[in-house]
């Protein structure tokens, strides 16, 4: 197999497949695993429900709905203001990019503030992680959602303090798009669970 | 990658979440039979993750392989969840 | 350096800052080479360890109630008067099985060789992300420290099985083991996190860092099963840590997941446990495999057989894998009919794996064969993977799982397949990338001898045990001699005994050999095996960076007994019109 020409399939610094580059396409790995662990979680909600011999208790019942529907917004707003952000600075507007990202970041505390203002009514009320399967399937589904909250706001932070140095450009970028894109997921499982959780 | 009309559209895909959280909370107390209420509010809750996947994160605009590689990991999770849901414990 | 045809690039490699310190260079490393070797140092302690635990438990099983010679250092919580307690003989299998899956045939395959040849083989200068890399390596120490530690808490070392099934493992009333098990399984998450940033890294690296040429049909067969295993990691330890947590929360929260008193059910435990475990059983195999066609194309001196069906046969065990895992569950009550399809995919992923052995087969036929110690041990491998494979077709089959599930035919099984297997493809990785890592060759003959003592003692250890099982020896038991079906094979028990002590030796004497030859091998040259792969264009061991400029792939990587060319090898980056051109 004799061949002059080279096939230069794979040009090092032009990723080809996917067309994005490292740490982007590093993100979106990570994402892949994430949905795994959340399916590992959520999915047990699910196989521990359909086959609970006792009934579970009906929407609004236990769980306060409209306190958490209004929260569910709150972190939807913070998913527009992320997005605001990266159209920022793809723009090369540097002031926006901080103004969105601290908004992003502000929101996001709100929520888990809410969350944790929940925690502590029901466990006045008596529920807790050891009331049943209901307590702690609850528990442990928002809780976790709520650590990964918590991460991505101290990353936001993290990402809004290299912004206010300058860190980032119109040309160069890439961890507003990451933190970005962590922060979409991490909305996008609380629609998946508020729906499963606190509604069905 | 260039914005040219993106930006308007961020705004429509957040009427669009807001409007489709008050359906969804409207709906599961509006008291459908069982089967319907929990088809309507998994199909709501769908279309939102969709629109924030397809449009926040991007994904409407990159390649078929990043979408792929996106879509990849539910094919495992719904393998598990449907086949240990047939355990009919 | 041998005879450098290709073309350069004029991709300079990114100039990167240059540690001086000895902690930046050996300790706190980015440099995947480094790391990798980090990893081979401390996986083959904990190999060690793996291997100690079995001779203990093997001491039980061959002469119950004895005295283990050096047992009465061991506290009485554990062994009075160095007689092994049922209760510590649990920990043992436990830890046994928890160390040689977590913290040494996985890391050997996985962190070891995808750190160090992902870069190398397709042709770039680091990982994607070095220092996440750094930090897996660390995060995976810390986790076999915890995992040790747990052998000195109060309650001992967890005793649940390293399946860990609720609600054994989830009530501290039914274990009497409650730090131990919350040591085991913060140990096991953390460990899952650094998989995790591994498979980040390698996912990343394969995907977007191939050098110029090397298109995904021209990859090394090693890195598509890196590359695969990679992927299954990513996908299938996530589902364990949520299990894990739900587990930790049991034993710690008072939630019920698992604890059937209050409505949770210990079979969901099993199924996310084995959704996980399957696919790790195929991410404690796919590498050996990869390692496998390497060495038998190179010491065959043949380009392997039916690359392109290697190829599929690894992303179809990788699919299958996710959808087989009940097989482990035909005996734990689960509804007949998942039961049934369950054999039927287990029954159908045999067969990308008979496709590898044929292709193995078929390179080997008609191939110069070179019988180095590498390709005694792949060699090996593909006999004793094949029995391995043998009897797992028996298994699979439910009607005869009913009766072999949880005996010794369980665990011949799987040690044809993780030491026959695995850790012969390990070891014949070791051998064969020992020069390349260090600088050193490894004596051939002491190699033979090493190679000879493991395949001979561990068909003594591990064949009688089919014969045990199907008599009826149950799993993890403590005293077979108490049992009146069991007392006609206690003979075999002992036999297997002292077998295994023989092997443990021959580790101990394999141990000896690799430092020895670390600091006593005869300097190594570039490319002693005389191999295609682009690591053999380097220096050996390679500079920090690999290449000064990025080299350019021009053909696949089993170029052997190339017609154009004379000498009886291509590397992957040299064009055969330019290198000595063959007289025809």
């Amino acid at each position: 197999m004799t061949s002059h020409s080279v096939d230069a399939g794979a040009s090092r610094y032009e990723p080809t497949t996917f067309k994005v580059k490292d740490k982007k396409l590093g993100m979106w790995i990570f994402l892949a695993s994430e949905v795994m662990f959340f399916t590992g979680l959520i999915g047990s909600y699910i196989i521990l429900r359909w086959g609970a011999a006792t009934p579970w208790p009906v929407p609004g019942e236990v769980l306060n709905v409209p306190i958490t529907a209004g929260n569910t917004f709150l972190l939807i707003c913070s998913s527009v203001t992320m997005v605001k952000a990266f159209a920022a600075i793809e723009d090369g507007n540097q002031k926006m990019l901080k103004v969105w990202l601290l908004a992003t970041a502000i929101i996001g505390a709100c929520f888990v503030g809410v969350q944790a203002y929940e925690y502590t009514e029901l466990v006045h009320h008596g529920f807790l992680p050891s009331s049943g399967l209901y307590g702690s399937t609850f528990f442990t589904m928002t809780g976790f959602h709520g650590f990964h909250v918590t991460v991505g706001v101290l990353c936001l932070l993290w990402v809004a303090i290299k912004a206010f140095r300058g860190g980032y450009t119109q040309a160069d970028h890439q961890g507003v798009e990451i933190i970005g894109l962590y922060w979409h997921f991490v909305d996008l499982v609380w629609i998946i669970l508020f729906t499963i959780v606190y509604l069905i | 990658m260039s914005a040219e009309g993106k930006k308007p559209r961020y705004m429509l895909v957040f009427g669009g979440l807001a409007a489709l959280t008050a359906i969804e909370v409207a709906v599961a107390f509006m008291g459908f039979e069982r089967r319907v209420t929990v088809m309507i509010l998994i199909g709501l809750a769908v279309w939102k993750a969709l629109l924030v996947a397809m449009y926040f994160m991007h994904l409407k605009w990159e390649t078929r392989a990043l979408k792929i590689l996106a879509a990849v990991p539910f094919l495992p999770a719904a393998i598990m969840i449907i086949v240990v849901l047939m355990e009919k414990f | 350096m041998a005879t450098m045809a290709s073309e350069p690039t004029g991709i300079p490699v990114r100039v990167e800052e240059h540690p001086q310190s000895f902690i930046r260079k050996y300790i706190f490393s980015t440099d995947h080479k480094v790391i990798g070797i980090q990893f081979l140092f401390t996986c083959l302690f904990f190999l060690l360890i793996g291997g100690l635990l079995a001779v203990m438990l093997r001491f039980q099983l061959g002469f119950p109630g004895a005295a283990l010679p050096g047992g009465d250092l061991l506290p009485d919580t554990m062994a009075p008067d160095g007689i092994i307690l049922p209760e510590f003989y649990n920990s043992l299998v436990t830890m046994h099985g928890t160390f040689m899956v977590f913290f040494a045939i996985m890391p050997l395959l996985v962190g070891v060789y995808a750190n160090y040849l992902i870069p190398v083989q397709i042709g770039t200068h680091d990982m994607a992300f070095p220092r996440l890399n750094m930090i897996s390596y660390w995060m995976f120490l810390v986790s076999g420290l915890v995992m040790l530690s747990s052998f000195w808490v109060i309650g001992g070392a967890s005793a649940a099985g390293w399946t860990q099934y609720a609600p054994l493992s989830a009530s501290p009333e039914a274990s009497g083991v409650s730090t131990g098990q919350i040591l085991w399984i913060l140990s096991i998450a953390i460990f899952g996190f650094s998989s995790l940033l591994g498979s980040i890294n390698y996912i990343t690296t394969v995907i977007n860092q191939r050098a110029p040429g090397m298109t995904w049909f021209r990859l090394p067969l090693v890195i598509w099963a890196l590359f695969i295993t990679a992927i299954l990691g990513l996908l299938a330890i996530p589902v364990l840590t949520a299990a894990l947590i739900m587990l930790l929360f049991d034993q710690t929260l008072g939630t019920t997941f698992f604890l059937p008193t209050e409505g949770g059910q210990p079979l969901l435990w099993q199924h996310l446990f084995w959704f996980f475990g399957h696919p790790e059983v195929y991410i404690l195999i796919l590498p050996a495999m990869g390692f496998v066609s390497e060495i038998i194309s190179n010491g065959s001196r043949k380009p392997i057989f039916g690359y392109k069906s290697m190829v599929f046969a690894i992303i179809a065990i990788a699919f299958l894998g996710f959808i087989v895992w009940g097989h482990h569950m035909f005996q734990s009550g689960m509804n007949p009919a998942l039961g049934m399809s369950f054999m039927i995919s287990t029954l159908i992923i045999a067969v990308p794996s008979a496709i590898k052995v044929f292709n193995w087969m078929g390179t080997i036929w008609g191939g110069s064969i070179r019988f180095h110690t590498p390709m005694l041990f792949a060699v090996g491998f593909v006999m004793l993977f094949a029995i391995g494979g043998f009897s797992g077709i028996f298994m699979a089959s439910s009607p005869v799982d009913i009766y072999i599930h949880d005996t010794y035919f369980i665990v011949a099984h799987i040690h044809y397949v993780l030491f026959g297997g695995s850790l012969f493809a390990i070891y014949g990785a070791i051998y064969y990338w020992f020069p390349k890592m260090f600088g050193r060759l490894i004596n051939e003959t002491a190699g033979r001898i090493h190679f000879f003592l493991t395949f001979v003692l561990f068909n003594l250890v591990f064949f009688p045990m089919h014969g045990l099982g199907m008599e009826g020896m149950m799993r993890r038991i403590y005293d077979p001699s108490q049992y009146e079906h069991l007392a006609d094979i206690q003979d075999t028990n002992t036999l297997i005994t002292w077998a295994a002590i023989g092997l443990f030796i021959s580790g101990l004497y394999f141990g000896v050999l690799f430092f020895w030859s670390l600091f006593r091998g005869k300097p190594a040259p570039d490319n002693p095996w005389e191999a295609t792969t682009m690591e053999w264009t380097l220096p050996s061991p390679p500079q920090h960076g690999n290449w000064k400029e990025l080299p350019t792939v021009y053909h696949g990587p089993f170029e052997y007994s190339h017609p154009d060319v004379e000498k009886d090898w291509l590397s992957q980056n040299e064009r055969p019109d330019v290198v000595s051109p063959a007289h025809h």
